[in-house]
């Protein structure tokens, strides 16, 4: 296991020397995180699909539990069930709008993951980095449990657990336990735990800070120790459902499954589950007496417990909804943590959109109004006056609204409609409008998907590393 | 330029107003208050206060702006407003939030009450490599480190030891003199 300590104190130095600017040593919140026998446990597994590049390289990497899909080159990293979702990359001959650019796609993109170690960390979407189309780089980085990296190449970064970078360039930044940074282009940030902002230079600027005595209930990392909080507890009690599904080779869909929709062998679907038409259901999701309406999602990490989500409706990477009533069109963004009661529920209103990383937590029932945008942390309806304006309001902002946490400075209609847009386009990649003949999407392009397994060196000095290994046609 | 040496234009620690580290910032405002008066007797106006150990050693220096600083409504998260430009909002929108909270603060007399109670060493300036210059040292090398370092006081040194303060209008007197007699 020699090699693997090797690797592993490398891609630490090198992760350092990129954030030496900052003063930041990873070190101590990383190097005892995820124990060397834990890395040769696990296999890995690719999923092979007519309708995605079928093209792998692994060099001198570890992979333990981890999934790949799509186009995807690794070279000394270390993946720990991560899922690296190459299902969105952009095609050769595709053509990229750019502000006034029209860039052609010279060759098909590929997710490239070097000198990088990602723990429970999702990858997926493309690169929205103007410079780099081809390549969605992955360097010189360490995320930790339930990062999510989406659309976002990255140089020199820490990604603390929870933290999601989305449609971001960064280099040489800290990205702090349930961050969600979504800005464009950004470098030698250090971004405290709890930050919520988005960007669009001279058009939008959100920001919102979760308070830090509040949010350390839910999640907090320090040195030395693994992740702590709710969020982690929530996830560990339902992990052995997950070592069920990943142990057994042929699993048979417990639910009835719709022609249009998809339900991934990897996720976990207790009973009373109900799928509809058009339905995306990702690995590692987890469904329990979950109601899911026509063209509705549940994608990787999330858990749908006992509640009812009427149709077309998002939920990101990473949320979690329980004890809930969604109607059509709501948007639950990225590591969202919804919870009403059983006797207290939670309901939303139709076409609102929860901005990524909100916590909803009641203990009375709390209704969200229809058309709300909502954020932050709220725990009754106090909070919910606070942290929530309705999203015909938020579009008359044209300089500036602060409120409470929040501070918003620029133009509110055209941060809707950006939402808005992006939500719609989202249905649309997940086939949530698929009508049989035309918008196909995930929904359907996943349903035959076949999945093969790849193990480490049991033993010896290379123990828990892979040999390389080339995946092609 | 001129002959001067650091020694000729600058205030004795003896002359410049003190107080020990622990004071509160209404004994440091009074010590201050105290050189002023004694200001009639001196050639010298003080605008700061120099805080000293238990050696008498000088450990920091208390401004005008230090004390308004102390009045100033404390942000809940240290540090916040100022993060407000790293993630890219306007400046206009900074000093709209900035304004917000003053609005919210207790009014200035509660401030001012309340802050005379505070400590010295939370709001004073810890001296800085570039602010600590010989006795033997020329105007011209004064005026080099007050501009570079954009001070506006240097503190004097004979070896080791401080044995005054030199300000930026100490300085600009001497230069001043020495215009007038080129001019004549």
């Amino acid at each position: 296991m020699k090699e693997l300590e090797k690797l592993l104190d490398r891609i630490i130095q090198r992760n350092n020397i990129n954030l030496r600017e900052l003063e930041y040593d990873v070190n101590p919140f990383v190097k005892d995180l995820v124990r060397f026998n834990q890395m040769v446990k696990f296999y890995a597994f690719y999923g092979i699909t007519p309708n995605h590049p079928l093209d792998f390289v692994f060099r001198h990497s570890s992979l333990a539990g981890s999934y790949f899909l799509g186009k995807i080159r690794t070279r000394n990293s270390i993946l720990y069930k991560s899922d690296i979702r190459g299902d969105e990359l952009k095609h050769q001959g595709d053509v990229f709008n750019y502000q006034k650019f029209e860039i052609p796609i010279t060759r098909d993109e590929g997710i490239d993951i070097e000198d990088s170690f990602l723990i429970k960390t999702l990858v997926h979407n493309f690169s929205h980095d103007p410079e780099t189309l081809e390549k969605f780089f992955i360097k010189d980085t360490v995320s930790t449990h339930y990062a999510n990296i989406h659309g976002s190449p990255m140089d020199g970064c820490f990604l603390g657990p929870f933290a999601t970078v989305d449609l971001t360039t960064m280099n040489d930044c800290v990205i702090g336990t349930f961050s969600y940074i979504q800005a464009g282009e950004v470098g030698h940030l250090n971004v405290d735990p709890g930050t919520v902002w988005v960007r669009s230079p001279d058009v939008f600027n959100f920001l919102y800070r979760h308070p830090l005595d509040k949010l350390n209930h839910y999640i907090n990392f320090i040195a030395g120790r693994l992740p702590q909080g709710f969020l982690m507890d929530f996830v560990e009690d339902r992990k052995e459902a997950f070592q069920r599904v990943f142990n057994a080779v042929n699993i048979e869909a417990s639910v009835p499954v719709p022609d249009s929709a998809s339900l991934d062998r990897f996720a976990v679907i207790k009973p009373k589950t109900r799928i509809g038409e058009n339905v995306l259901v990702a690995q590692r999701a987890f469904l329990q007496n979950a109601w899911l309406g026509k063209g509705a999602n549940a994608q990787e990490n999330c858990y749908i417990i006992n509640s009812r989500l009427e149709g077309l409706n998002v939920t990101a990477h990473g949320a979690k909804i329980i004890e809930a009533d969604l109607g059509k069109n709501i948007f639950v963004g990225f590591n969202s943590f919804l919870r009403g009661r059983v006797d207290s529920r939670l309901t939303i209103g139709q076409e609102s959109i929860v901005m990524p990383h909100t916590i909803i937590d009641v203990k009375m029932p709390l209704t969200i109004p229809p058309g709300h945008l909502v954020w932050g942390l709220i725990t009754n309806q106090q909070q919910l006056e606070a942290n929530s304006v309705s999203l015909k309001d938020f579009s008359k902002i044209n300089d500036g609204l602060i409120k409470g946490n929040m501070a918003f400075e620029g133009n509110g209609a055209a941060f809707v409609t950006a939402f808005q847009e992006r939500i719609h386009h989202i249905l649309e990649a997940n086939g949530a409008f698929f009508d049989g003949k035309k918008n196909i999407g995930h929904a359907q392009k996943n349903q035959n998907l076949s999945f093969n397994t790849i193990q480490p060196y049991p033993d010896g000095e290379l123990q828990g590393l892979y040999p390389a290994i080339v995946i092609q046609p | 330029m001129s002959d001067f040496r650091v020694k000729e234009l600058m205030v004795p620690l003896s002359e410049y107003a003190t107080v020990p580290k622990g004071s509160t910032l209404f004994e440091a405002v009074l010590a201050l208050e105290k050189a002023q008066e004694e200001f009639d007797h001196t050639k010298y106006k003080h605008r700061g206060v120099l805080i000293l150990d238990k050696k008498k050693r000088v450990i920091g220096k208390l401004g005008q702006l230090d004390v308004l600083r102390a009045l100033e409504p404390k942000e809940k998260n240290p540090g916040e407003l100022s993060q407000f430009s790293q993630f890219g909002f306007s400046s206009n929108f900074v000093h709209k939030i900035h304004k917000q909270r003053r609005m919210k603060a207790a009014p200035l007399k509660d401030l001012c009450s309340k802050a005379s109670k505070l400590k010295v060493e939370d709001f004073m300036q810890t001296p800085s490599e570039g602010e600590f210059i010989d006795q033997e040292a020329s105007l011209e090398m004064a005026i080099m480190q007050l501009v570079t370092g954009h001070h506006i006081s240097l503190l004097v040194t004979r070896e080791k030891e401080i044995i005054g303060i030199l300000r930026m209008t100490d300085a600009f007197a001497a230069v001043f003199h020495t215009m007038k007699e080129c001019e004549i």
